[in-house]
C-alpha cells in the first residue's frame, strides 16, 4: 500500500468514525437535526452574505462593501475558533488507535493535519463569503479581485483552525492554557471595542485587499505562517502522542479534602461532596466550568467597558446568561455523568433523589458567583440590582426545575475525565436551551411593561420563590418519573458509557 | 432471606438471555453460578438487581415477615449489597472516600466503618487505604477488592458477586475465599456468586446452578463438593 493509499484509508476510517458515531447509530432523529441545524445556519449565513452586501453597497463614503466586512475579520475568526470547540477533536486523539500498528507515527500527524486544514469545516463561512463577494466584489471588480479575496479568507480560517489545534492540545496538558485564547481574543475584542474606532480596521483591510489585488508578497507571507502553525502543530502533536503511549501518568490525589462541614448535613452533605469532587477531579466538567466562567467575564468586561450592549435586550440577555450559564453547562447533560456509575448509584435505595436535591443545592450555591462578577455594573448604574435579584430568584426557582427535567429522558453517558468529546446535545437538550436562554427575557419584558421596575422584577422573584419552597416536591416527581423510566435510560447509559 | 425466581425471560433481540421457569435460593445459601461466555450469569444477576427490565416473570425477596417483588419497590436494597462491574464504582473518589461514602448515606459510624475496614485488612494488603490514589488509577486488582468490599460493607442480608475472583493474586482469591464463607456462617446471608474457576466455586458454594443459553440446566449439591467431577464432565476439563 502506497502513502496516498494509506491516506485515503485513514481518512475514510475517520468518516466513518463520525458516521457511526453511536449517538447517531441509535438516534436517526438526531442525525436528521444535525443535517437540519448544519443546513439552517448554512441559510442563516448565505442570508448574511446577500443582505450585508446589498445593504453595505454605497453605505459607507464610496468605501467598498468589502472593506467595511474585511475590517471585521477577526470577530469572524474569533466565533469560528469557539464553535470548533464543540465540533472538533484533535490529531492526537483521533492517531491513537494506529500508534501500535506499522503506520509511522510521523504519517499519521501529517494525515490528520491535512485532513483538519483541507477540511470542509474551513469552508463553512463560504455560505457567507460567496454570496457576499459575488454581489460587492465580483460584479464591481472583477472574478479575478474575488477569488483573491476568497483566497485570503480561506487561508484565514486554516490558519484560525490550526491555532484552534494547538490550543486545544495544549489544553490537554493543563487547563490553564484556556487563557491564552481569552486573553488574546479579549485584546483584540478591546481593541476593536474600547476605542472610538475600531484599531484593527486599517490592518484587517490592507491585509485582505492585498489578496483581492494578489499581492504576491501578502499571499507568501500567510502562507508561511499558515505553515508555521502547521509546523508547529505537528511538532507539537507529535510529542504528545509519544507522552500519551510512553507516559507514567501522575495519578497521586492533590487534593482530598474532607469537607467535614458538610457531615452535618447527613446523606445530602454525603451527596453534596460528591458533587464538588465530581466538579473538580474531572477534565469534562472542569473544562465546562471554566468555559462558562470564561464567557461571564467576557460579556462583563465588554460591558463594563464599552456600550456595545447597553441596550435593553442585550442587558437581559447578559444578565440571564451569566445566571443561568454555569448551571445550563452541566445541567443540560443532568446524569449523564452519573451514567458512568449508574448501577451502583441504582442498587442504592432513593440515591438518585438525594443527587438530586444535592445537585439542585449546590449549583443553587453558584450563584454567589453571577452577582460578584457582575458588581461593577450595578454599582455603575448599568445594570439594576433588581433586575438581578429577579433573574436570581426566577434561575432558581423557575430554570433550574425546568432543566433538571432533563434528568427523566438524558441518557447517553458522558466520558467525566475526557477531553471535550464534541457530543451535540440530542433535540431535547438543544430545545431547552432555547427554551431556557430566551423565554426567560419574554417573561422579564412582559412583567416590567405591565408592572414596571422594580415591581416586574419583584413579579420574577416572587414566581422563583415558589419554586424554590416547593423544590422538594418537583424534585421528588422527578424521581418518580425517573424511576418509571428507569430501565430505559439505564439501558441508554450502558450502552454508551465509554463511547 | 429467599429469592424466587418465578418465569423470568430476558430476551436480546433473538437471542435468549435468560429463560428460568421457577428457581428458588433459600436464606443463607451460597450458590455459584457456572456457565460459559454469554450463558446469561451477569444478565440474571442484573435481572435480580432490578438493573434490566424482565421481558416476562419476576424476582421476589422474601422471608418470614417480607414479600416484595424487586422490579415493584426499592424496600430490598437496604439489605442488598452487590458488585457486577466497574459501573458499581464512583472511580473519582479515593478507595477511603467511598468507603465513607457509603457508610455514611446507609447511617454506619465511623466507628463501625473501621471495624469492618479491619477485617478486611490482609485482603486489602496494604494496597487500598490512604493510597491517595483515585479508583480509576488503581489496577483491575485492587478496583475489585473496592467494589467486593463496598458491596459486602453493609453487612447485606444478600450479596451478590459476579466475578469476584477475577484480577485477584492468588492470595486475594484465597483470602476472598475465606472471608465469604465466614460471613455467610456469622450472619446468615443469602450469597450469590458467578465465577468462570470451577475450583473457587466448587470450594466456597454448597449448591452450583449451571447455566447454558439463559436456562439453568442443572442444579447441582454440592453439600459434600461432589460438584468437581460433574462440572469437568460438562465444560471438558481433562488432564
Amino acid at each position: 500500500m502506497n502513502k496516498y493509499q494509506l491516506y485515503k484509508l485513514l481518512r475514510n476510517n475517520e468518516s466513518l468514525k463520525e458516521r457511526r458515531h453511536p449517538m447517531f447509530d441509535k438516534n436517526r432523529f438526531m442525525k436528521f437535526l444535525l443535517i437540519f441545524m448544519w443546513l439552517y445556519y448554512a441559510a442563516i449565513l448565505l442570508f448574511m452574505g446577500v443582505t450585508m452586501a446589498i445593504g453595505m453597497k454605497g453605505a459607507y463614503n464610496g468605501v467598498a462593501a468589502y472593506h467595511v466586512l474585511d475590517g471585521w475579520f477577526p470577530i469572524v475568526l474569533i466565533i469560528d475558533f469557539w464553535v470548533r470547540f464543540i465540533m472538533q477533536d484533535t490529531p492526537v486523539n483521533q492517531a491513537k488507535p494506529y500508534t501500535l500498528l506499522p503506520i509511522r507515527r510521523s504519517f499519521l500527524m501529517h494525515v490528520y493535519l491535512l485532513r483538519s486544514g483541507f477540511s470542509l469545516g474551513n469552508l463553512y463561512w463560504g455560505f457567507m463569503l460567496v454570496p457576499f463577494g459575488l454581489i460587492a466584489i465580483a460584479v464591481h471588480f472583477g472574478w479575478i479581485t474575488f477569488i483573491g479575496w476568497l483566497l485570503g479568507w480561506w487561508l484565514l480560517c486554516i490558519a484560525d483552525g490550526f491555532c484552534y489545534l494547538f490550543v486545544r492540545t495544549l489544553l490537554t496538558k493543563h487547563m490553564a492554557w484556556l487563557l491564552l485564547p481569552i486573553v488574546i481574543h479579549g485584546a483584540i475584542i478591546a481593541a476593536m471595542f474600547v476605542p472610538e474606532h475600531n484599531w484593527l480596521d486599517m490592518p484587517c483591510t490592507i491585509l485582505l485587499n492585498a489578496f483581492a489585488n494578489w499581492n504576491i508578497l501578502y499571499i507568501i507571507a500567510l502562507f508561511a505562517i499558515v505553515a508555521l502553525l502547521y509546523y508547529a502543530n505537528f511538532l507539537l502533536q507529535n510529542a504528545l502522542v509519544y507522552n500519551e503511549i510512553s507516559k507514567k501518568e501522575e495519578v497521586e490525589v492533590k487534593n482530598t479534602a474532607k469537607m467535614s462541614f458538610l457531615n452535618r448535613y447527613g446523606c445530602i452533605g454525603e451527596y453534596l461532596k460528591l458533587e464538588v469532587r465530581m466538579r473538580m477531579r474531572n477534565k469534562t466538567v472542569k473544562m465546562q466550568f471554566a468555559m462558562g466562567l470564561g464567557m461571564m467575564l467576557l460579556f462583563s468586561v465588554i460591558m463594563y467597558f464599552s456600550d456595545v450592549y447597553d441596550g435593553s435586550f442585550m442587558k437581559s440577555f447578559i444578565c440571564l446568561y451569566n445566571y443561568i450559564v454555569l448551571g445550563m453547562m452541566t445541567l443540560i447533560s443532568i446524569m449523564c455523568h452519573e451514567g458512568n456509575y449508574i448501577d451502583g448509584l441504582m442498587s442504592r435505595r432513593e440515591s438518585i433523589y438525594q443527587l438530586l436535591r444535592a445537585k439542585y443545592y449546590f449549583n443553587s450555591l453558584l450563584l454567589i458567583i453571577p452577582p460578584i462578577i457582575l458588581l461593577p455594573q450595578m454599582i455603575t448604574g448599568k445594570m439594576s440590582v433588581w433586575m438581578n435579584l429577579g433573574y436570581l430568584f426566577f434561575t432558581v426557582g423557575i430554570l433550574f426545575p425546568i432543566l433538571f427535567q432533563l434528568a427523566v429522558y438524558n441518557k447517553d453517558t458522558l466520558p467525566l475525565n475526557q477531553k471535550l468529546t464534541g457530543k451535540q446535545g440530542n433535540a431535547t437538550q438543544q430545545i431547552v436551551s432555547l427554551v431556557i436562554l430566551f423565554i426567560p427575557i419574554g417573561v422579564e419584558k412582559l412583567a416590567t411593561l405591565l408592572l414596571g421596575d422594580p415591581w416586574g422584577y419583584i413579579l420574577l422573584m416572587s414566581m422563583g420563590f415558589v419554586g424554590i419552597i416547593t423544590h422538594k416536591l418537583w424534585l421528588r416527581n422527578i424521581y418518580r418519573r425517573f424511576m418509571i423510566r428507569r430501565y430505559i435510560n439505564m439501558e441508554g447509559f450502558r450502552a454508551t458509557r465509554n463511547s | 432471606m429467599n429469592i424466587i425466581i418465578q418465569n423470568l425471560k430476558k430476551n436480546f433481540g433473538d437471542k435468549v438471555a435468560v429463560n428460568i421457569d421457577n428457581f428458588k435460593i433459600h436464606s443463607g445459601e451460597i450458590l455459584g453460578l457456572v456457565g460459559n461466555n454469554g450463558a446469561g450469569k451477569s444478565t440474571l444477576f442484573r435481572l435480580i438487581l432490578d438493573l434490566i427490565k424482565a421481558d416476562k416473570g419476576t424476582v421476589r425477596m422474601t422471608d418470614a415477615f417480607i414479600d416484595i417483588n424487586v422490579a415493584e419497590t426499592e424496600e430490598w436494597k437496604d439489605w442488598t449489597g452487590a458488585f457486577v462491574d466497574d459501573s458499581f464504582l464512583i472511580d473519582y473518589l479515593t478507595p477511603d472516600e467511598y468507603f465513607q461514602f457509603i457508610a455514611r448515606i446507609s447511617g454506619k459510624s465511623p466507628e463501625e466503618l473501621q471495624q469492618f475496614l479491619e477485617k478486611f485488612q490482609h485482603f486489602m494488603a496494604n494496597e487500598i487505604l490512604g493510597q491517595k490514589k483515585f479508583i480509576r488509577n488503581l489496577s483491575a486488582g485492587n478496583k475489585q477488592k473496592v467494589g467486593i468490599m463496598a458491596a459486602m460493607l453493609l453487612q447485606p442480608q444478600i450479596l451478590i458477586l459476579d466475578e469476584p475472583f477475577n484480577f485477584l493474586d492468588p492470595s486475594s482469591q484465597s483470602a476472598i475465599k475465606h472471608l465469604l464463607k465466614k460471613y455467610n456462617e456469622e450472619t446468615g446471608s443469602t450469597i450469590l456468586v458467578s465465577s468462570h474457576n470451577l475450583q473457587h466455586t466448587v470450594d466456597i458454594c454448597p449448591r452450583i446452578a449451571l447455566l447454558e443459553d439463559g436456562v439453568i440446566i442443572k442444579d447441582i449439591d454440592n453439600s459434600d463438593g461432589q460438584a468437581q467431577q460433574e462440572l469437568e464432565n460438562y465444560f471438558e476439563i481433562s488432564d
